[in-house]
C-alpha cells in the first residue's frame, strides 16, 4: 500500500501547486448564445475586494451656483471663470481630497498667492480640468453619461497608480548580441506574458494599424505579419486585465475581425482606444516642458494614461458609479470638434 | 463468414458480468452481451435526439449542426427541451453509450482470458470527456458550461473557453499534456517504425530480432527500453496525456480565474530572487 | 490483487548485450553497458552501448552551437544576469528578424544569431537523420524509422524555412523560446483568421489524438496479452500464436474489424507520420493560398452562425461624420 499512498500524496501535491491560490464557488456570467463558451468568470473573494476598492467617496453638498463669479473675483482663473465662488470653492475642495489628501491646498498652491502659477502641479491640474470637460463632452461614445472626474483616475493619489511611461533602450552588456525586440521578457504591463512589453507607444500614442486580419479568405494585398499580431495581442492583454475582463467580453474569438452579432463593448472599446491617443497626444505630451524630472519618466516622457489609469480592473471605472452628477462643472464644455471624424484611424 | 480462420475455438460461453448467457452471442463480428444490448439502446437514443434537435435547428450541413448546452441561468436544473435540455439528455446517452462499450470490452477481456487494459485506458478517455461536461460544469454551478455538440461548434468554443484565460498556452498542465500528447504521437512513430523495420528488411534481407531493435536504439540514443517496455511507456504517455488534459480544464474556472499567464507570478515573485 | 504487467517483479540479470556485430566500416561502440535496477521495473535494464560515428558526433556538435547560441543570446538579453537567467528562462528568446529585412541577411543583433542558429540546427537534425539511416542500413534493418523521421523534419523546415522563403520575411519563423514560441502559435492562428477553420490543421490533428487513441490501445492490448508473450512482436508477425490471435479477436468482437501483429503498426507509423506532414500542408499553405480561415469556412459553408443575442453593433471604422 506504500506506493499507491507515495502517489495519491504526490498527485495530491501536484494539485495544490497547480491549483494556487483560487478556488469555488466561481461566479460566471454569459455573454453571448449559449454553448459558445463566451463567458466572464468572476472569483467571488477577489471582486469583493475589488468593490471595496472602488467605492465612491461622498460629495460635498451641493452649493448654489448664484453669485459673484469667480473669474471677476480671483485672479489668474483661466479655465474655471463662469462657475460661481461657492461652486469654484467646492471644486477646489473636492479636488484637494481626490488629488492630494494629505498634501492639501499647497500641492498645487502657493499659500501665500493663491493665483500665480508657480507649482508645476497647478499648471497641469488646470490642464487636467480642460481634459476632463474634453472627455466627458466629447467622449459620450466612451463615456457615456457616466463620465470622469479627477478621481477616476487619482482615486486619493497625487500621481495616478496606473500610468504608463516609454521603455528605455534594452540594457545591453554587448551590443552584438541579445537584442529582444521589445518582448521576451515577463512584463506586468501584458499579464506576465512574454508578448511586447509596450504596445502603449504605437498604439495607445502613436496610431499604428491595431487589426491584422485581411478581409478576404484569399491574399488580398495584407502585409500584416505575426510579429504585429504579438503586438496587437499585447495591447488586448492589457486591456483585458485593465478591465478584469476576458477576450469574450468583446469578441467571438471564432472570428475576432468579424463585428457581426458582437457584444456591443467591443464598439465602446474601439473609442476607448482613440480616446487614449487623444489625451495622449493632445493633452499629456505637451506638458512634458512642465512636469520636473522626477515625474518623468526613464527616457524623458510624460506620465501618459491606459486602459488601467481609468479602470483600475473594474469593467467600468468604480463599477459605473458615476460622480458627474454631483459635479456638473466638470461635465464640460468640450472643445467642439467631432471626435468621430477625428478618431477615423 | 464474419469469422477469421482461428476464430471459432475462441468462441465459448462465459465471461459475462451481467445477465449470464442470455446475451453471450455475437451478431456477424460483433460481440453482443447486456452491454451491447444497453450500447445499442443509447447510440440509438442520443443518436435519435441528435437527429431530431438537428431536424429542429437552421441547418442540415454536417459541419454546421450543433447541439448546444443550456443558458448558465438554468445552473444545474434540467432545461427545456429546445433550450438546451436536449444537450442535457443527449450527454447522459453519450456517458451511457461510452459506460456500456467499456463494460462491454470488460466482458471480452474475460472471455478471452486478457487482462483488463484496454478497458481501463478507454475508462480514462471516458472520463476526461465526464469532466469537461459534467465535473466542471458541477464545479461552475451550471451545465451551460459544457460542449456544444457539432464539428465546427465544438471548436468555437474550445477557442472561447481558451480566451477566457487570454492565452491559455501558459496553462501549465495544459503544457504538459501538450508535452505528453506530442511525445505519444513521437514514441508511436518510433515503436511502429521499428517493429516494421525489423519485419520488413531491404530485399535480399532475413526478418530480424528482438536484439536487433535493441542494438538500433542502444546505438542511436544509448538505450533501448524493450518490446514489453515501449507498450508500457506508449500506454502511460498516452493516458498521462488525456488525464492532464482533464486536469487543465477542470483548473480553469473553478481554480482559476484570471489569465494563465499571470499564474506564473507565484514563480516570478518567489523571495529568493532578491 | 492480481499482477496487471504494469512494473516487472522479478528481473532475470544476464551478461549485458554488447550490440548485434556490425559490419566493415563502422566504428566500435562506446561504453561499457551496464545494468540500472529501476530502469528494469519498467523495461530493459540494460544501459549503453552507444554507437559514436561520424555523422552523430557532427550532428552533436552542430546542435550544442545551436543550443549555446540560443542559450547565450537569451542571457545577454537579460544583461548577463544568471539570477534573471533563471528566473525568466520560461520568457527569454531569440528572436527571429524583424519583417522589414525581409530574406535578407539582418545584422547579428537584429535577427542575424535567429538564422546562424537556424543553420545550425537544420545541420544538427539532418545529419541526426542521416545517422538513423545508417544505423538501420548497417543493421539489415528497414529504414521506416528515418522516413518518420522525415516527417517531422519536414514540418520542422516548413515553419523555420519553406513559409518564410515563401512569404518573402524571415520574420514569419518562430522565435527559439519555451513562452515566446507560444506567443508565436496564438499570434499565428490570430494573424489569420482562427487556425481551426485550416481543413489540415484539423485533420492533423485527427491524426495526433488518433496516434494517442492507438498508441493508448496498442500498448494496452499488448500488455493484456502479456501473459501469452503478446510483446514479442516479431516471434508473433512471422508465426501467429495466440497472444495475436486473442489480441485480434478482443477488436474485431468489440468493433468488427480488426488489425494484425504486423499491421498495427502500420496504422500507428501512418498516424504518427500523417500528423507532422499535413500539418505541414496546413502552415504552408496559411498565408500563402488562404489569409483568413474563417473567411475561407464561411465561403466554402461550413461556418457555423450563430443567432444573435446582442443588439446589432457597427464597426465604428466604417462611420462617417456621425456626432458621438
Amino acid at each position: 500500500m506504500k506506493k499507491s499512498q507515495l502517489l495519491l500524496s504526490a498527485g495530491l501535491a501536484l494539485l495544490v501547486l497547480l491549483t494556487g491560490c483560487e478556488r469555488p464557488p466561481i461566479d460566471s456570467v454569459q455573454h453571448g448564445f449559449r454553448g459558445t463558451g463566451m463567458v466572464q468568470v468572476y472569483n467571488p473573494r477577489t471582486m469583493e475586494l475589488k468593490a471595496e476598492e472602488n467605492v465612491v467617496p461622498p460629495s460635498l453638498p451641493a452649493l448654489p451656483g448664484d453669485g459673484p463669479k469667480a473669474g471677476q473675483v480671483y485672479k489668474n482663473v483661466k479655465v474655471l471663470g463662469n462657475l460661481s465662488v461657492n461652486e469654484f470653492t467646492r471644486l477646489m475642495l473636492s479636488m484637494t481630497s481626490w488629488i492630494a489628501p494629505n498634501e492639501g491646498c499647497v500641492y498645487c498652491h502657493n499659500p501665500a498667492n493663491l493665483a500665480e502659477d508657480t507649482k508645476y502641479t497647478k499648471v497641469v491640474a488646470r490642464r487636467m480640468i480642460e481634459m476632463t470637460r474634453h472627455i466627458n463632452a466629447d467622449w459620450k461614445s466612451h463615456v457615456a453619461e457616466t463620465g470622469v472626474t479627477c478621481y477616476t483616475c487619482h482615486r486619493g493619489n497625487p500621481v495616478p497608480n496606473n500610468i504608463w511611461f516609454k521603455e528605455p533602450e534594452q540594457a545591453k552588456g554587448a551590443d552584438f548580441i541579445g537584442d529582444r525586440a521589445g518582448q521576451n521578457l515577463a512584463a506586468d504591463s501584458v499579464g506576465s506574458s512574454s508578448l511586447p512589453s509596450d504596445p502603449f507607444t504605437p498604439f495607445l500614442l502613436g496610431n499604428l494599424d491595431i487589426r491584422v486580419n485581411g478581409t478576404t479568405a484569399l491574399p488580398n494585398g495584407n502585409r500584416h505579419s505575426i510579429k504585429q499580431a504579438e503586438w496587437t495581442y499585447g495591447l488586448m492583454t492589457h486591456m483585458s486585465t485593465a478591465l478584469g475582463v476576458n477576450c469574450t467580453y468583446c469578441h467571438n474569438t471564432q472570428s475576432f475581425s468579424n463585428w457581426q452579432g458582437n457584444p456591443p463593448q467591443r464598439s465602446t472599446a474601439w473609442y476607448g482606444i482613440r480616446m487614449a491617443r487623444d489625451l495622449n497626444k493632445d493633452y499629456m505630451e505637451p506638458l512634458t516642458s512642465v512636469f520636473p524630472e522626477h515625474r518623468l519618466g526613464p527616457t524623458g516622457d510624460v506620465p501618459k494614461a491606459n486602459c488601467a489609469t481609468c479602470h483600475q480592473g473594474a469593467y467600468k471605472p468604480l463599477f459605473g458609479q458615476s460622480m458627474l452628477k454631483d459635479h456638473p462643472q466638470l461635465a464640460g464644455p468640450g472643445t467642439g470638434l467631432d471626435k468621430t471624424t477625428l478618431a477615423k484611424k | 463468414m464474419s469469422m477469421l480462420s482461428f476464430e471459432k475455438k475462441y468462441r465459448v460461453r462465459g465471461g459475462t458480468l451481467v445477465g449470464g448467457d442470455l446475451f453471450d452471442f455475437w451478431i456477424g463480428p460483433f460481440y453482443v452481451g447486456f452491454f451491447g444490448v444497453t450500447t445499442i439502446f443509447f447510440s440509438f437514443l442520443g443518436t435519435a435526439l441528435i437527429l431530431w434537435g438537428a431536424s429542429q435547428g437552421p441547418t442540415w450541413n454536417l459541419w454546421q449542426i450543433s447541439i448546444a448546452p443550456p443558458d448558465l441561468v438554468y445552473g444545474l436544473r434540467m432545461a427545456p427541451l429546445l433550450e438546451g435540455g436536449l444537450w442535457q439528455l443527449i450527454t447522459v446517452c453519450a456517458l451511457g453509450a461510452f459506460g456500456s462499450w467499456m463494460m462491454r470490452e470488460v466482458e471480452i477481456c474475460r472471455k478471452l482470458g486478457m487482462g483488463y487494459h484496454v478497458p481501463f485506458a478507454f475508462g480514462v478517455a471516458i472520463f476526461a470527456f465526464f469532466t469537461l461536461n459534467v465535473i466542471r460544469p458541477v464545479l461552475l454551478g451550471a451545465w451551460g458550461h459544457g460542449f456544444p455538440y457539432g464539428i465546427f461548434s465544438h471548436l468555437d468554443w474550445v477557442s472561447n473557453v481558451g480566451y477566457q484565460y487570454l492565452h491559455f498556452h501558459y496553462n501549465p498542465a495544459h503544457m504538459i499534456a501538450v508535452s505528453f500528447f506530442f511525445a505519444t504521437v513521437f514514441a508511436l512513430s518510433l515503436h511502429g517504425g521499428l517493429v516494421l523495420s525489423a519485419t520488413n528488411p531491404p530485399a535480399g534481407e532475413v526478418v530480424k530480432t528482438p536484439e536487433h531493435e535493441d542494438t538500433f536504439f542502444r546505438d542511436s540514443i544509448g538505450y533501448s527500453i524493450g518490446t514489453l517496455g515501449i507498450h508500457r511507456l506508449g500506454l502511460f504517455l498516452a493516458l498521462a496525456a488525456v488525464l492532464f488534459s482533464a486536469l487543465c480544464i477542470v483548473i480553469s474556472g473553478p481554480f482559476w480565474t484570471r489569465g494563465w499567464p499571470e499564474w506564473w507570478g507565484w514563480w516570478l515573485n518567489m523571495p529568493i530572487w532578491k | 490483487m492480481q499482477y496487471q504487467n504494469i512494473f516487472t517483479t522479478v528481473q532475470a540479470v544476464g551478461p549485458t548485450h554488447h550490440g548485434v556485430e556490425l559490419g566493415h566500416g563502422n566504428s566500435p561502440r562506446t561504453g561499457e553497458p551496464y545494468i540500472e535496477y529501476w530502469l528494469g521495473r519498467i523495461g530493459n535494464a540494460q544501459l549503453g552501448p552507444i554507437y559514436l560515428g561520424g555523422l552523430g558526433i557532427a550532428s552533436i556538435m552542430c546542435g550544442l552551437i545551436a543550443f549555446v547560441t540560443i542559450g547565450l543570446n537569451m542571457l545577454a538579453s537579460v544583461n548577463w544576469n544568471p539570477i534573471q537567467f533563471v528566473r525568466q528562462l520560461f520568457w527569454l528568446a531569440l528572436e527571429p528578424p524583424a519583417p522589414g529585412y525581409g530574406l535578407s541577411i539582418p545584422p547579428m543583433n537584429q535577427g542575424g544569431w535567429w538564422l546562424f542558429v537556424g543553420f545550425f540546427l537544420t545541420a544538427s537534425l539532418l545529419l541526426w537523420w542521416a545517422r538513423m539511416y545508417r544505423r538501420a542500413r548497417e543493421l539489415g534493418l528497414g529504414t521506416h524509422i528515418p522516413w518518420a523521421f522525415a516527417a517531422a523534419i519536414w514540418l520542422y523546415l516548413v515553419l523555420g524555412l519553406f513559409r518564410p522563403i515563401l512569404m518573402g520575411s524571415w520574420g514569419e519563423a518562430v522565435p527559439y523560446g519555451i513562452f515566446p514560441h507560444l506567443d508565436w502559435t496564438a499570434a499565428f492562428s490570430l494573424r489569420y483568421g482562427n487556425l481551426f477553420y485550416n481543413p489540415f490543421h484539423a485533420l492533423s490533428i485527427v491524426f495526433l489524438y488518433g496516434s494517442v487513441l492507438l498508441f493508448a490501445m496498442h500498448g494496452a492490448t499488448i500488455l493484456a496479452v502479456g501473459r501469452y508473450g503478446g510483446e514479442r512482436e516479431i516471434e508473433q508477425i512471422v508465426d501467429r500464436g495466440t497472444a495475436s490471435e486473442r489480441a485480434a479477436l478482443f477488436w474485431r468482437w468489440t468493433m468488427g474489424f480488426n488489425a494484425t501483429m504486423e499491421s498495427i503498426h502500420r496504422w500507428a507509423w501512418w498516424f504518427a507520420v500523417l500528423c507532422p506532414l499535413v500539418g505541414g500542408i496546413g502552415i504552408l499553405l496559411t498565408g500563402t493560398v488562404v489569409d483568413n480561415w474563417y473567411l475561407w469556412a464561411v465561403k466554402h459553408g461550413v461556418a457555423p452562425p450563430y443567432p444573435a443575442v446582442f443588439p446589432e453593433v457597427v464597426d465604428p471604422a466604417t462611420l462617417s461624420g456621425v456626432k458621438p
